[in-house]
């Protein structure tokens, strides 16, 4: 159904004719984000250019009880920024200024269209970067990564989106503007900027950001290491962690993986390893020589193959070339491919590597695997053929695998976010009652459901009459829990 | 009317906490080592006190994975206890954990130590909470895995509610190894030079876990560094040599000194800083007030204040003073003129002054959600007042 006229007037009084997109030839450019499987064209588009625009347009859709969407890059992969029928965008990706570098602080202000690689360049000549740093980070924006709580590589040693947001403008469903967070680690009350970093616009829209940025290390060692075995592999991340050693980063690819990332950009990985991993230490010169030392030492006891040390910058970025093109590079090795995003305590990474393995015979599909090994958390990506017809079975593997993650402990999601991709599969690893409290705070924020509805909790109309299947929780089973 | 004296009850359990919960009507307070009872806003009347510090112990410690779920009346100082016999340590260091506050309190509180500086607060170290709400709903939120976006983060909205959406009942943190060694340079110094030092150090490629002043006379700047047996002692030379003449290395219990100035409590300063004087228990000589501001603008608010005693985070701007009862509301409004946030800690008995700064932007969302999670207001009476 057509937004009544007045109410698109409303829009066009507010930001002009050209910053308001009703012809679907152009608003069907935002009909999807990463998640490109599902699609709904939106009503309109508004292109808001300031905050207060911004505001402006969530009061109008308070006002008519118009369901709204933010969207910075659309580079998301579980349909967060997908669009509500009968709904708006507002695309913040025009609110794109860095607005302070404050080097003495470590902080910088920024609008939410800032790209997150933007960040580091606006902080590098004070010495300074921005630590979270997801696979997109070229493209996507860092109103995107507050909405996902987004991670990277990094973020075994640096955490993630929440760990580095001071504070934030947050334009909340009603229109009104308030401040989360402080300067300083200290805050008035609970933690309300936590809640909302991560809650996947479910909760407001952001305009304004300011970050923590750290101080550029004095050095950084990476060495791409090939093994026999994914589990040798993961035996090397075990005894790495348990020598009281936190690597900036540990990432694990599989034979499959390193085919397509190799062929997608000649990195220098091994075509004929079934299993390497990249790991990067970074710190003081003295901690990092020592400790390199002994992950090489690790890597030799559990039979590498071969042992690369990148001995420049541009070996080391062409290291991380090769890891962070891996899920388009699959591209390569098939004509479609589902990237699944689930964690796992990192002790049964090796177990649950060989669950998949079985899975994917079972299900006929091949599955190639890059992961952060250090953190347990995994990148499935499900080989498929649509023209083939393989795309429901790759979809219920590609679930499946998700599930599993529950199953051994773990979460739906590391970092891609729960969106409409998975919000009916949180039954598996939350409680009704847990659900139902998530769906109170929402209500506190958004008593009128107009913000990014469908997305993150079930609900009927997206997942059946009935809200999700209660399976006890498998740490309920083993004991780890109860729910009363 | 006068009201019966208010039940305290201990439960053990989560499910007994729950039925407590359930079983006993009006308002409850919320109790668990006491550390902090006297901090924020004075808790106003209530029903029956829930004494948490029954629910304690290590529920399950995965030292692989490097988490650990605990019932939340877990004395940090004990849980640090089990966790080093793996050479693990909840990377997390507040004054008061040597006095045995509980993980539940820490956190209700937001309370945080010098190390905050690198490892965050509670809030960057709690990856799973199981609290339940007035209505005795019990929620679990988080998980067992570092790395976990699904659903809204409840442990974020316990942290620093002083108790206002319910008691913690279970809580999974996030662990780091224990350093092989660690040191402490100091260099005396009034708190302007020693921000031009930390200014320095921030730029500098050393890493430092720790950055405090304490007061004294001069006042004192503590710097702690850890690191490899082998490689440390090259490190605490270079950081010697950048804070110049006069820096030194100092023993492990000058941060002993800093955790009792941090309480308002004696602790000297200057060259007594690194004097043996134990915490003792005893009321603060006035109230403590815990503030937050840019770091750069700490030092020259500090030296506004009518301040007997500080410990300031000169890199991460939280800083805890000592000053005359009759001066918080001065520090309250001296604190949001730089745009920071403050809150009073332990204050003389009969004191009455306001325990928060002014109200947050964001005051009319926090009683929208505890509207939705604790309509009938039975949490937390009185914590949060002037603002509800």
């Amino acid at each position: 159904m057509p937004l009544d006229r007045r109410i698109h007037d409303e829009f066009v009084a507010l930001l002009g004719d050209a910053d308001v997109l009703s012809d679907p030839v152009r608003t069907r450019t935002y009909e999807c984000d990463g998640l490109t499987g599902n699609r709904v064209v939106p009503e309109l588009v508004l292109l808001p250019r300031t905050a207060s625009d911004v505001a402006g347009c969530v009061r109008i859709c308070a006002r008519h009880r118009i369901p709204f969407v933010a969207r910075g890059a659309g580079t998301g992969l579980s349909g967060g920024a997908l669009p509500v029928a009968d709904g708006v965008v507002i695309g913040v990706n025009r609110l794109n200024r860095v607005l302070e570098v404050d080097a003495e602080n470590r902080r910088a202000v920024l609008e939410p269209g800032v790209t997150n690689l933007e960040i580091t360049a606006a902080a590098s000549p004070h010495g300074l970067y921005y630590a979270p740093d997801p696979s997109s980070q070229q493209v996507c924006t860092i109103g995107g990564n507050v909405a996902e709580n987004s991670g990277g590589a990094h973020c075994l040693k640096y955490g993630f989106t929440t760990n580095h947001v001071l504070s934030m403008e947050v334009v909340l469903p009603d229109g009104s503007v308030v401040t989360l967070g402080s300067d300083s680690m200290e805050q008035s009350g609970p933690d309300l900027r936590g809640v909302f970093l991560g809650s996947e616009g479910t909760l407001g829209i952001v305009t304004k950001v300011t970050v923590r940025l750290l101080r550029t290390p004095e050095v950084m060692r990476t060495l791409l290491a090939d093994f026999p075995s994914v589990a040798a592999g993961g035996q090397v991340v075990s005894d790495i962690v348990a020598a009281g050693i936190v690597p900036a980063a540990v990432e694990m690819m599989d034979a499959l993986a390193i085919e397509a990332a190799e062929g997608a950009t000649g990195a220098g990985y091994s075509l004929d390893t079934p299993a390497a991993l990249v790991v990067e230490l970074d710190g003081t010169v003295e901690e990092c020589d020592e400790q390199f030392a002994l992950v090489k030492e690790i890597c030799d006891r559990h039979g590498c193959t071969r042992l690369h040390v990148a001995g420049s910058p541009e070996e080391r970025a062409n290291i991380w070339r090769g890891r962070k093109a891996a899920f388009a590079a699959v591209g390569r090795i098939s004509p479609d491919y589902i990237v699944q995003d689930g964690v796992v305590p990192r002790t049964r990474l090796a177990e649950i590597l060989g669950r998949i393995d079985e899975m994917g015979a079972e299900a006929g599909l091949r599955v190639a695997n890059v992961f952060h090994a250090g953190d347990g958390n995994l990148h499935p990506l499900v080989l498929f053929s649509a023209a083939e017809g393989q795309t429901e079975r790759a979809e219920h593997l590609s679930s499946q695998i998700a599930e599993l993650c529950v199953e051994m402990g773990g979460s739906l999601s590391g970092e891609h976010g729960i969106g409409t991709d998975k919000a009916c599969s949180m039954p598996t690893m939350f409680g009704e009652d847990d659900l139902a409290v998530m769906d109170r705070i929402r209500a506190g924020f958004d008593p009128d459901h107009v913000c990014n509805p469908g997305k993150l909790l079930p609900t009927p109309r997206l997942c059946g009459e009935k809200p999700g299947r209660y399976r006890p929780h498998p740490l309920e089973e083993a004991g780890l829990i109860e729910r009363l | 009317m006068t009201r019966a004296a208010p039940t305290t009850l201990r439960p053990t359990s989560a499910k007994e906490v729950r039925d407590a919960v359930l079983d006993t009507p009006g308002r409850l307070a919320i109790a668990g080592a006491g550390t902090a009872r006297h901090w924020a806003g004075r808790p106003g009347d209530a029903d029956a006190t829930l004494d948490l510090s029954g629910l304690s112990g290590v529920i399950h410690h995965n030292p692989g994975d490097m988490t650990v779920s605990v019932h939340a009346g877990t004395p940090v100082r004990e849980l640090q206890q089990i966790l080093a016999e793996h050479g693990q340590r909840l990377a997390f260091d507040a004054a008061r954990v040597a006095r045995g506050a509980t993980v539940g309190g820490l956190v209700a509180t937001a309370d945080a130590g010098p190390s905050a500086l690198v490892w965050g607060g509670l809030r960057d170290l709690v990856i799973g909470t199981t609290a339940v709400l007035a209505d005795g709903t019990m929620v679990r939120s988080g998980g067992h895995v570092i790395k976990n976006v699904a659903g809204y983060d409840m442990a974020k909205l316990m942290h620093g509610s002083y108790g206002l959406f319910g008691p913690l009942v279970e809580v999974v943190l996030r662990l780091h190894p224990v350093p092989k060694a660690v040191a402490c340079v100091a260099v005396d110094g009034p708190v302007g030079e020693a921000a031009d030092h930390v200014l320095a150090l921030m730029a500098s490629p050393l890493e430092p876990i720790a950055v405090e002043w304490v007061s004294g006379d001069p006042g004192r700047l503590l710097v702690r560094l850890e690191g490899g047996t082998e490689t440390l002692p090259a490190r605490v030379g270079r950081l010697c040599e950048l804070l110049g003449s006069g820096a030194h290395e100092a023993g492990e219990d000058a941060w002993e000194t800093h955790a009792a100035l941090t309480a308002g409590l004696p602790g000297g300063g200057g060259d007594a800083a690194a004097g043996d004087q134990p915490a003792a228990e005893g009321a603060p000589d006035g109230a403590v007030v815990r503030i937050g501001c840019a770091p750069t603008r700490l030092a020259p608010l500090l030296a506004q204040l009518p301040t007997t005693a500080v410990t300031a985070g000169l890199a991460t701007g939280v800083a805890t003073v000592t000053v005359p009862g009759a001066a918080v509301a001065e520090v309250h409004d001296a604190v949001a003129a730089v745009g920071g946030t403050s809150v009073l800690r332990d204050r003389p008995e009969a004191l009455d002054a306001p325990a928060w700064g002014p109200a947050p932007s964001a005051l009319t969302l926090l009683k929208a959600v505890r509207a939705r999670l604790d309509p009938e207001a039975r949490f937390a009476a009185g914590r949060f007042d002037p603002w509800m």
